[in-house]
């Protein structure tokens, strides 16, 4: 079955309501409307107003209600409309969510979903196009997953409501109209990367949105480029990741979010932590610049791109 | 009316990231006319029906996708032939005030070349339409050599870069190749031949000459041809003790080895400014002044006589000197130099009085001005005034590069090295 | 409901409460309603051309920001969100200047001092802050001026706003809160927002609020005067609610027919805030249909320069932009910028 992004969490989230009555949506114009991007489209006459809500315009409340919810033994899965505006919620989030199975010594479970549009590239307004995972993947108790194509956002969002933990479920809104293949088996779990593409070269990760850029950077590389699809932020999944450093030695990292503290410097301390004896070359990163997004008009030049990818490439065989 | 020209109206991204649309209705036909902004098209996207209006004002010249297709942002959709931009309301004329860039007087070459580069639609046209960049000091791109994964630091990769060596061919003890490895191995691939077995019967012995000893002496074969000379003197170093005793107990000075070999060396910098000749190489047609001192410190170490130098010793204060030599020093004793460490010296300085000697007449390192040897410091008598008092006494002997100074010139040189100890207060005026 | 809604104009044209102004007034109302409709429809239109990424039509809320916007005095202090083309327009600012944000050109695209009017708020609420902070300035400063915060329905939802009126009735902040009920947050209807009318929330804060009927224009323009003159003399704030309709979409990349009746809009169609005036003035002022006339040409002239413009704007440099981050720049993003540029 061939379906979009977008289409694909549809189906999803359709999946886990139909297994699990406690399973509720809350967000912004999820219901009537099916969300900006339609990706809770029919949800709400399907599973009614009770199990799909559209809430008050306060992303503090969304994700504080969904605590509640919780503590009740509802499994919430909340939206918050883009990326730039989960800022409000930020305090529930690593306030609360985050830390209430630690605060309570295990007794508490939140078993919380925060599905959140992200990255740049579709030519919106400010605050429209952020990349703010680095900011959850620092934060003990979250888990943070990315997926990168149809396939993989069809399992994990089902994964990632059944999971115990909370889940920042971060959707790459540049990739909702990109479509492809669902397979019918899970694959692989939620906590898990992926070689996406196999070479000898170069090792280059990458998640969400950068997955396709780096696959294209590898069409056209004349090195050979393995490709490793990180899938999940937090926890990092580094093994696969590890043994392709072993046998490169060489490491390009690339996501759109800024270069101070993203994931990109975590998985540059980790490498070179367990795998200092095989770097023929620093872990290289190609990334947004340490700026805020820029107006739309310039954001192509702000993200990673396939030349700036090659060129990172080029840049590890010079040392 | 002016030249016609035909504008074409591609497929905007009408909704943040967009990729395509169904074409629902055509709302013109061909040969109609229409002003701006009338509506010229339904299309269906991801997320709803859009009414399309034309940016043009002119007639329908040719409708190019049909109802029912699919298209992709970017794709051209309609051609409209027209005077050009700016026919504004329902009569279709322009007011007579405005003077818009794109005037239908211009006609047709104009409006076309204005519009060349520039894409018509904002945002969504697909990764096919965004220019391509390049960098600036473009990078090669090459497939590495295939090679065993072999384990070793980056600075160990470095080494063996630098010397030539393929790191898959040094031989090592343990899972990762380190920098011993790589220099055993190059001592070894240095040995021009085998060591000769001794002679049967007899009972001496003989040794291989390899690593430092095989360099030390190579340094001292080639200072050989280089005509030099050495002078002397002896110096009452009491007030040089005091500074030093003074400083150990300074807390500006806290962690570093102050002794009047520091002192020495700082009244080397000093007094090579005051003689440029005795900081100069001999280049055979010209004498090049080295335009910082390079500070030789000869060091005793396990393997041998290593002379490791301080670069910029003339720019670092007292404490930065010292701490400088003490790096170098422990760093050789641990057999740790690293080859670029022991190159760039201009002028050396060396300290036999540690040995418990007065001084010898060292031999210039090649390719350096001068080499300043220090004695031990002992108490002597020595005369202040009139009288015959126990005084803190050194000796202090210079070999220099005769081709590029003489005697007065050392002289001077040393003098100054000697007036220093004498009265370190006199730095103040070098 | 509790609260009575101001009218003076009805939506057919006849006076129902007595006014003070003047022919010429009416007619500045009518001018400056018609022009900020024509902005609206004509940013919207280019949208669909493919030179605006975004739009946010204003259409039916023109009375409201129209009627807002002139009773402001010009040191007054605007705190928009991203829909109040028409109180820019009032304030002078060149309605092309709207586009560059809308376009991509640019975040915002005025200085905010030049014209007492801050960069648009997409970031729903956080303007009301702004605004009860810089009120809290003016009463430092003994000013006697005020500042307005626009805001939706929606907003009324927001942390931030709730936290505006607490501070604002604290520290008696010199802040008229407008807030355009424009019946809808993208798809959500204004009953998720709030059980009862908006203006009524003031008094829960221990503030005034005043209800208005937001399609006229002239009630609109009273009630505004009167909450700006009694911020100004120290009598605090004032909520504001202007009961109008989204007659358009959310933005253009909305599509209310996903989630309103269309009747619904075709009745408040006749409530529409140019039509009513439009039938007071054909009634009362005999030149009119002239002076319309002209107005109408100068609407198309307007279209024509936001076209010519919107065109026109000029991308910006991204390693300029680089400037723009800190005052002092540091020397990562020196090293950052050198990067940008050396690519072309």
């Amino acid at each position: 079955m061939e379906l979009s992004f977008a289409k694909a969490v549809n189906a999803g989230l359709r999946a886990a309501m139909e297994d699990d009555p406690k399973v509720v949506l809350l967000g912004e114009d999820i219901g009537r409307l099916g969300g900006v991007f339609r990706v809770t489209d029919g949800l709400q006459k399907d599973f009614g107003e009770q199990r799909v809500m559209d809430t008050p315009l306060a992303e503090s409340a969304i994700v504080g209600a969904s605590v509640g919810l919780a503590y009740r033994g509802f499994r919430p899965v909340v939206e918050i409309q883009f990326d730039g505006f989960v800022y409000p919620a930020y305090d529930q989030i690593v306030n609360q969510v985050a830390r209430l199975r630690f605060r309570s010594e295990g007794t508490v479970t939140m078993p919380i979903v925060v599905r959140i549009p992200y990255g740049g590239g579709i030519g919106a307004v400010e605050h429209h196009s952020e990349s703010p995972e680095a900011q959850f993947v620092m934060t003990p108790g979250l888990t943070v997953v990315a997926p990168s194509n149809p396939h993989d956002a069809f399992w994990m969002i089902r994964q990632a409501i059944a999971s115990d933990d909370p889940v920042i479920f971060l959707e790459p809104k540049q990739r909702y109209w990109d479509t492809g293949e669902i397979g019918d088996e899970a694959g692989i779990d939620l906590h898990r990367s992926r070689v996406a593409r196999e070479g000898d070269d170069v090792t280059v990760l990458a998640y969400g949105p950068t997955v396709k850029t780096c696959l294209e950077a590898a069409d056209e590389a004349e090195e050979s480029l393995e490709v490793i699809d990180l899938r999940t932020l937090s926890p990092l999944d580094l093994d696969p990741v590890l043994d392709s450093v072993r046998s490169t030695g060489r490491v390009v990292v690339v996501h759109e979010a800024s270069r101070t503290l993203g994931i990109g410097a975590e998985l540059a301390a980790r490498i070179t932590q367990e795998c200092f004896y095989s770097l023929e070359a620093p872990v290289q990163r190609v990334t947004g610049y340490d700026t805020p997004y820029p107006p739309c008009r310039v954001e192509h030049d702000h993200l990673p791109s396939v030349e700036r990818v090659l060129d990172a490439v080029a840049a590890t065989g010079e040392f | 009316m002016a030249t016609d020209t035909l504008q074409e109206f591609r497929l905007p991204d009408v909704g943040e990231g967009l990729t395509e649309a169904e074409i629902v209705a055509w709302r013109v036909a061909v040969g109609d006319e229409i002003a701006v902004n009338d509506v010229l098209v339904d299309i269906e996207t991801a997320k709803s029906i859009v009414e399309l209006p034309s940016p043009y004002a002119g007639r329908v010249a040719e409708l190019l996708v049909a109802e029912g297709d699919t298209v992709a942002v970017g794709t051209p959709i309609v051609r409209i032939s027209g005077p050009g931009e700016s026919a504004s309301g329902p009569t279709g004329e322009v007011a007579a005030d405005e003077a818009p860039v794109d005037s239908p007087l211009d006609g047709e070459a104009s409006v076309d070349s204005a519009r060349a580069d520039r894409p018509q639609v904002l945002v969504g046209y697909g990764p096919s339409q965004r220019r391509r960049r390049s960098r600036s000091g473009r990078r090669e791109h090459h497939r590495p050599a295939r090679s065993v994964r072999v384990l070793a630091k980056p600075p160990v990769r470095k080494l063996a870069k630098d010397l030539g060596i393929d790191l898959a061919t040094v031989p090592c003890d343990g899972p990762v190749v380190t920098r011993d490895d790589v220099l055993r191995h190059r001592s070894r691939l240095m040995q021009a031949e085998p060591a000769p077995a001794s002679a049967a019967g007899s009972s001496a012995t003989s040794v291989p000459v390899t690593g430092v000893r095989r360099a030390t002496a190579e340094a001292m074969i080639a200072s050989s041809s280089i005509p030099q000379a050495t002078e002397w003197v002896t110096v009452d170093v009491t007030r040089t003790v005091e500074l030093v005793e003074r400083l150990r107990a300074d807390r500006r000075f806290e962690g570093v080895k102050v002794t009047p070999t520091l002192v020495a060396a700082r009244a080397v910098c000093l007094a090579l400014r005051r003689t440029p000749d005795l900081h100069a190489k001999w280049r055979e047609t010209t004498i090049e002044h080295p335009e910082s001192v390079g500070l030789g410190i000869a060091t005793a170490t396990p393997r041998g006589l290593v002379v490791p130098v301080v670069r910029d010793a003339d720019r670092l204060d007292l404490r930065g000197l010292g701490e400088a030599i003490a790096d170098l020093v422990s760093t050789a004793r641990a057999g740790r130099i690293q080859p670029e460490q022991l190159s760039g010296g201009t002028f050396s300085l060396t300290n036999v009085g540690v040995f418990g000697v007065d001084g010898g007449a060292p031999i210039l390192p090649p390719d350096q001005s001068g080499i300043l040897s220090l004695g031990q410091v002992a108490k002597r008598p020595w005369v202040v005034g009139d009288e015959v008092v126990a005084r803190w006494v050194t000796t202090l002997a210079v070999t220099f590069d005769h081709r590029v100074a003489d005697g007065e010139q050392a002289s001077h040189f040393l003098a100054d090295v000697a007036a220093i100890l004498e009265d370190p207060a006199l730095a103040v005026a070098f | 409901m509790g609260l009575p809604i101001s009218r003076t104009l009805a939506p057919d044209g006849e006076l129902v409460s007595a006014h003070d102004f003047t022919v010429e007034d009416l007619r500045g109302f009518h001018r400056d309603m018609v022009l900020a409709r024509r902005i609206d429809t004509e940013a919207y239109a280019l949208q669909r051309h493919g030179e605006l990424g975004l739009w946010a039509p204003l259409l039916g809320q023109e009375a409201a920001q129209i009627g807002s916007g002139r009773a402001l005095d010009p040191d007054d202090f605007v705190f928009p969100s991203y829909r109040e083309h028409g109180v820019a327009w009032c304030r002078g600012i060149d309605p092309a200047k709207l586009l560059g944000l809308f376009r991509g050109t640019s975040l915002g695209g005025w200085d905010p001092a030049e014209h007492r009017y801050a960069l648009p708020a997409i970031i729903i609420g956080a303007q009301t802050l702004h605004a009860v902070g810089y009120g809290i300035g003016l009463t430092l400063e003994g000013r006697e001026s005020a500042a307005i915060a626009y805001f939706g329905d929606g907003a009324t939802s927001q942390g931030d706003t709730n936290e505006a009126f607490v501070w604002a009735a604290s520290y008696n902040a010199p802040v008229v809160f407008f807030c355009q009920n424009n019946q809808y947050a993208i798809s959500v209807p204004l009953e998720r927002q709030t059980r009862i009318p908006i203006a009524q929330r003031a008094a829960g804060f221990g503030f005034e609020g005043v209800r208005v009927d937001g399609n006229d224009v002239l009630a609109v323009h009273q009630v505004t005067s009167e909450a700006l003159r009694k911020a100004r003399e120290g009598g605090g704030p004032t909520l504001i609610e202007a009961v109008t309709y989204r007659m358009g979409a959310h933005t253009t990349s909305d599509d209310p027919t996903r989630y309103r009746d269309p009747h619904e809009a075709e009745q408040w169609a006749e409530r529409d805030p140019l039509l009513r005036l439009r039938r007071l003035l054909e009634r009362t002022d005999p030149q009119f249909e002239e002076f319309d006339a002209q107005v109408q040409a100068e609407a198309d002239r307007l279209g024509e320069h936001l076209r010519e413009s919107c065109r026109n704007l000029p991308d910006p440099d991204l390693a300029e932009l680089f400037r723009h981050v800190y005052a002092d720049v540091p020397p990562e993003l020196v090293a950052q910028r050198e990067e940008v540029r050396s690519w072309s």
